[in-house]
Formats: structure tokens, sequence, C-alpha cells
């Protein structure tokens, strides 16, 4: 019994780490993607990597304060050459982990125009956000965020404009152009 | 009386030879007491040496598996940023989506 069970709990820690299981289909389309970004920072390395953040740096510093109670990032991240090359029942398997109790999607725009799906998911325990999902479905580019801890979306996406992140303009006339390199 | 004592001061006082053996018993006493103190010097030599040498690995080793430690530091403070930098992009374009709606 016990050289059973020692192996499987092995294998359900890491799961139980990192919240939601990245599918493994998604490996698959690393095969077909032109640029494929793939990060899996558990609690040690994402401690690691805040002892050689700055405190004297305030970007970094608050970067240090945001990430030091996380117990993990993970990020997945392809990008297509065509159109079309992954199907939605790729990204399904992880939708259905997060219809799980305890996860709420909290944003979903989805454009039939430019043929993009966003999605924002929450993980909630005792009234406490607990972890943080995003899948990002474009065209010719698929993203997927899985974060475990206490984050709040807008914490990250303040970021931008610190910590080498760059800001996306907020300008009208700026929106525009995106819009329209976007439909290109 | 005065006879006696004089007779006894004399036999005290007379040359006396040394035991046969007697030479060869104080060169090889002091042989061992060289020997001795040879290898005593040796050990204390050999120890000093082993200490040094123990302390001269550790401190490599310290340095290697700082160095290690640095790299692997610096290899997740990128990963890290990545991670953030994608992350915020998406967040900040799915903001301006649904302010824009």
């Amino acid at each position: 019994m016990k050289k059973f069970a020692i192996p499987v709990l092995l294998a359900v820690l890491p799961l139980a780490a990192q919240e939601i299981k990245m599918p493994v289909n998604l490996d698959k389309l690393a095969a077909k993607a032109s640029e494929v970004v793939d990060i899996s920072l558990d609690g040690p390395l994402l401690q690691l990597a805040g002892r050689f953040l700055s405190d004297k740096d305030p970007d970094e510093a608050h970067v240090k304060r945001l990430v030091g109670g996380l117990k993990g990032i993970y990020v997945k991240s392809f990008e297509f050459e065509d159109r079309n090359e992954y199907k939605d029942s790729d990204v399904e398997e992880l939708r259905t982990q997060l219809k799980a109790p305890g996860w709420a999607r909290i944003v979903n725009t989805r454009s039939k125009r430019n043929g993009d799906n966003s999605e924002i998911y929450l993980k909630t325990d005792a009234g406490q956000i607990s972890g943080l999902a995003i899948i990002v479905a474009e065209p010719r580019e698929l993203t997927i965020v899985s974060i475990v801890g206490p984050i709040r979306p807008e914490d990250i996406r303040d970021l931008g404009g610190h910590f080498g992140i760059p800001k996306l303009d907020d300008n009208p006339a700026r929106k525009d152009k995106d819009k329209k390199e976007e439909n290109q | 009386m005065m006879d006696d004592l004089e007779k006894q001061i004399k036999e005290a006082l007379a040359k006396k030879e040394p035991s046969p053996f007697f030479e060869a018993r104080v060169l090889g006493a002091v042989k061992r007491q060289q020997k001795e103190h040879r290898a005593s010097s040796r050990l204390w030599w050999a120890s000093a040496m082993a200490a040094m040498l123990l302390a001269i690995t550790g401190s490599v080793w310290q340095h290697e598996r700082n160095v290690r430690e640095e790299a692997a530091g610096k290899e997740a403070k990128a990963r890290l940023e990545l991670a953030l930098k994608i992350t915020s992009v998406k967040l900040q374009r799915i903001s301006r989506k649904v302010e824009g709606i």
C-alpha cells in the first residue's frame, strides 16, 4: 500500500501547488507554434527570484512585496504563423478545471470581428483571493497564465510602466491604431 | 670515627666506571627523543596542512555554491520579469477592452 501511496502523493503534490493543471495537449501546440514561452516558477523559485530583487529600487521592492506571498506563477504563451492553428477544445480542459468550486470568471470579453476571447478567473478561499487565471485566445496567439496565491489582477496590470514592463498607451488615437493593427 | 667518615667520602667520590651498556642506553634515549620529536613535528605539519586544505576546499565549495545560486537567482528573476511582463500586458489589453465596451 505504501509503495503505491508514495508515488501517487508525489504526483499529486505539484498539482496541488499549481492549483490548476496545464493540459497536456497544450504541449503539443508548442510543435505548431512559431514562438513559445513556457515559464514555471514554483514557491522556492519565486523566493529565490525575490532574493535578487533590490529593496532600494522602488519598482523592484514593489514587485518583491507583490510576489512575496505567492506560491507559483505559470505562463504558457504560443504564437502561430497562421490563424486557427489551435482549437477552442485545446483550452476546454482548462476551462473545465476553472469551473471547480472557488473559481469565478470575473471578466469575459469576446470579439467576433477580431476572433479574440479573453477571460479572467479568480479563486477565493474564505473571502480572500488565492488564485488568478487568465486565458487570452487570439487568432494567432494563445496565452494562459496561472498565479497561485493572493494577487489581484489590477496589481499586475498596474505594473505597466514599471519594472521594464511596457505601459499600453491610453490615448484613444493610439487605441484606434492598435485596433487597426490587430485587425490586419 | 673521623677515619670512617673520610673513608666513606672517599668511596663516594671515587671514580666509578659506568655500566657496560650505559652509553648505548643514553644514545638510544636521545635517538628515541629525536624520533618522537620528528614524529610529533610531522603530525603537527600534517594536521596544519589538512586543516588548510579543508579550509581551501570549503572556501572553493562555498564560492562555487554562491556562483551557482547567483546564476539560478538571476535566471529566476529574468523568468519572473518575463512572466509579469506577459501577464501585465495581457491584463492591460483586457482592461482597455472592458473600458471600451
